[in-house]
């Protein structure tokens, strides 16, 4: 075998990008959580947490901080301690293994999905010696944990993989409710697999590539020179479709019935306890910021803000890396803030309902974009505002007709000749109560009959 | 052998130390709690929880037919576009207003009638009604 060394830059600045980013995202998540309860409590005119310090309860912390409570920054940390501290429980019956698998089940490929995230463009490495021995040879490398030709691919295949922990742990639970949640969790998933797929397609018929940096490299242009500009001004119908299919995929509201609490308790994980529970909480998190890194990514730009000049590809300094991550972090947040305002603000949709919007209107949708834009590209009409205009009237056209599109009317309601709603021709219809009522004061057969004789 | 030798595995690397360490997360985390937390076993407590009520047999039921048509659904859809990915990457690319283009463009569409097709039918039949 030979020797690794000298590595590829790309090989070392993806072991730095695993290294540094798995605990920036494992950093941000607790604060995602108190950032979710802060807005939820200012939309419901409440204060929401501001108690809670860095103190841990002991005597010294708590002189040093002088009760100060950080506004209660330390509550995600209190929750993750009470959640290692807490019993972790198996109910009877419960599939021993299966149970214990589904919580990994569902946190790894919430953390494997942002491998070919470009986070911060490309970055000139120098060659790296140490002890006299070339370690890392010079070039330039992508700030990704993975330069890999296949992108959006990996992408839908760990969103496939997440389906596995919720069907998973609605399964092995042995409750109803767990178990009704696992399904309609999973049903809803793989349904909003599809228009996210399409969705995709309609913006790779446009880049021509797969590689998510090159496809923010395309981004990076005035949309007034014809093509170029971020994405959703191109296929605005697109981002609108993979925007509704990430929030679905997350198991966010409006789409969160897998865990509806007056229907199914707490859904796939009604009997999970502990860091099992926690790892669940996290991996919705993590979903969250993944797919709004994708949303990102493919739609707004990546790591570029128009005319900052740091942000552009052709700076690859250490400073122009730092901005760009730091651009990309911030836009995701502010992706992620929008996802709680929207679970916050509308009600969740009914089941049968979430399931007959994407199969009769976002699929529609997005195949009929996708044709669109393949047509378009053929005709060479790529510019920016000609794929605007397409998009506006596809969207407009789906809405228009909408309406008009025939019922499916199978499963009709048979008549049931004779009985009450559909009486025979001559028969005598009854429409008040035909006794075996009781009533206190009027007891089926009467007060002195036997409960079996017949009434009046 | 030669075509294979081209393939660059090696950007694969960092994806598997991520997973390695997703993994170990989700071992160490739940290894963790079991440790540590309490372990009182037994009794009531063991019931799974069905509202307050004893527990009425097991979970493991049959259930409705129009899962088990949604999966089968799924995979039409899901196949038709991950084979669309390779044309989408690619059709851009080529000079799409050549008679090559043209004809590549109407295989693809009639490759995606045919699930439109199959979308018409199943939209006659009630497969996406799930009232």
């Amino acid at each position: 075998m030979p020797s690794p060394f000298p590595l590829s830059p790309q090989l070392f600045v993806g072991c730095i990008t695993v290294l540094v980013m798995i605990h920036v995202i494992l950093g941000i998540i607790p604060f995602l959580i108190y950032l979710e309860r802060k807005i939820s409590a200012y939309i419901q005119d409440r204060i929401g947490p501001n108690r809670v310090g860095f103190d841990l309860g002991l005597p010294l912390l708590k002189t040093l901080t002088r009760g100060f409570g950080f506004w209660g920054l330390g509550q995600s940390l209190a929750d993750g301690l009470k959640f290692i501290l807490k019993e972790d429980y198996r109910p009877f019956g419960a599939d021993k293994w299966l149970f214990t698998l589904a919580p990994a089940c569902a946190v790894v490929p919430a953390f494997v999905g942002w491998a070919i995230i470009p986070w911060g463009g490309h970055v000139s490495v120098p060659e790296i010696n140490l002890f006299g021995a070339n370690l890392v040879s010079a070039g330039t490398a992508l700030v990704a944990v993975a330069d890999i030709n296949i992108g959006f691919v990996f992408l839908l295949a760990v969103a496939a993989v997440g389906v596995y922990g919720v069907t998973l742990g609605g399964w092995a639970s042995n409750n109803k409710y767990s178990f009704l949640g696992g399904l309609r969790c999973s049903a809803g998933m793989i349904s909003y697999e599809i228009p996210m797929g399409l969705s995709i397609l309609a913006v790779l018929l446009v880049t021509g590539t797969v590689r998510p940096s090159l496809i923010v490299e395309q981004q990076i242009s005035s949309p007034l020179s014809g093509t170029g500009g971020w994405l959703f001004l191109a296929q605005p119908l697109a981002c609108l479709l993979f925007y509704t299919c990430i929030l679905a995929e997350a198991n966010r509201a409006p789409f969160d019935n897998a865990e509806a609490e007056q229907e199914l308790v707490g859904g796939y994980h009604t009997e999970y306890s502990a860091m099992r529970f926690a790892l669940f909480f996290l991996a919705e998190y993590a979903h969250m910021m993944t797919s709004s890194a994708f949303c990102v990514v493919l739609f707004f730009g990546g790591y570029h803000v128009p005319g900052l000049w740091l942000t552009y590809p052709e700076e690859t300094g250490l400073l122009a890396v730092l901005v760009k991550v730091a651009v990309l972090v911030t836009k995701v947040l502010l992706s992620v803030c929008f996802m709680m305002v929207i679970r916050w603000t509308i009600p969740r949709i009914r089941y049968d309902q979430v399931l007959k919007l994407c199969w009769q209107s976002l699929i529609p949708a997005s195949i009929t974009l996708v044709v669109a834009t393949s047509i378009m590209v053929y005709q060479g009409w790529t510019a920016t505002w000609q794929l605007f205009v397409m998009n506006v009237l596809v969207g407009g056209a789906m809405i228009a007709l909408f309406p008009l599109l025939p019922k499916a009317d199978v499963n009709k309601r048979l008549p049931m000749a004779g009985s009450r709603f559909n009486p025979l021709p001559g028969e005598p219809v009854i429409t008040g109560p035909v006794g075996g009522i009781a009533r206190a004061d009027d007891p089926i057969g009467g007060l002195a009959g036997s409960a079996f004789a017949p009434s009046r | 052998m030669s075509h294979l030798a081209t393939v660059n595995l090696e950007g694969y690397v960092p994806i598997l130390l991520l997973l390695l360490m997703a993994i170990g997360f989700a071992v160490i985390n739940i290894i963790a709690t079991l440790v540590i937390g309490p372990q009182r076993d037994g009794g009531v407590k063991s019931m799974t929880y069905e509202s307050g009520m004893n527990p009425f047999g097991t979970a493991r039921k049959r259930f409705n037919v129009r899962f088990y048509i949604i999966a089968m659904t799924f995979l039409v859809f899901d196949i038709e576009v991950i084979f669309l990915y390779p044309w989408a990457a690619t059709y851009s690319n080529i000079d799409p207003r050549t008679p090559e283009g043209a004809v590549f463009l109407g295989r693809v569409l009639f490759f995606m009638a045919t699930t439109v097709i199959a979308y018409v039918y199943g939209y006659r039949k009630g497969v996406f009604r799930f009232d």
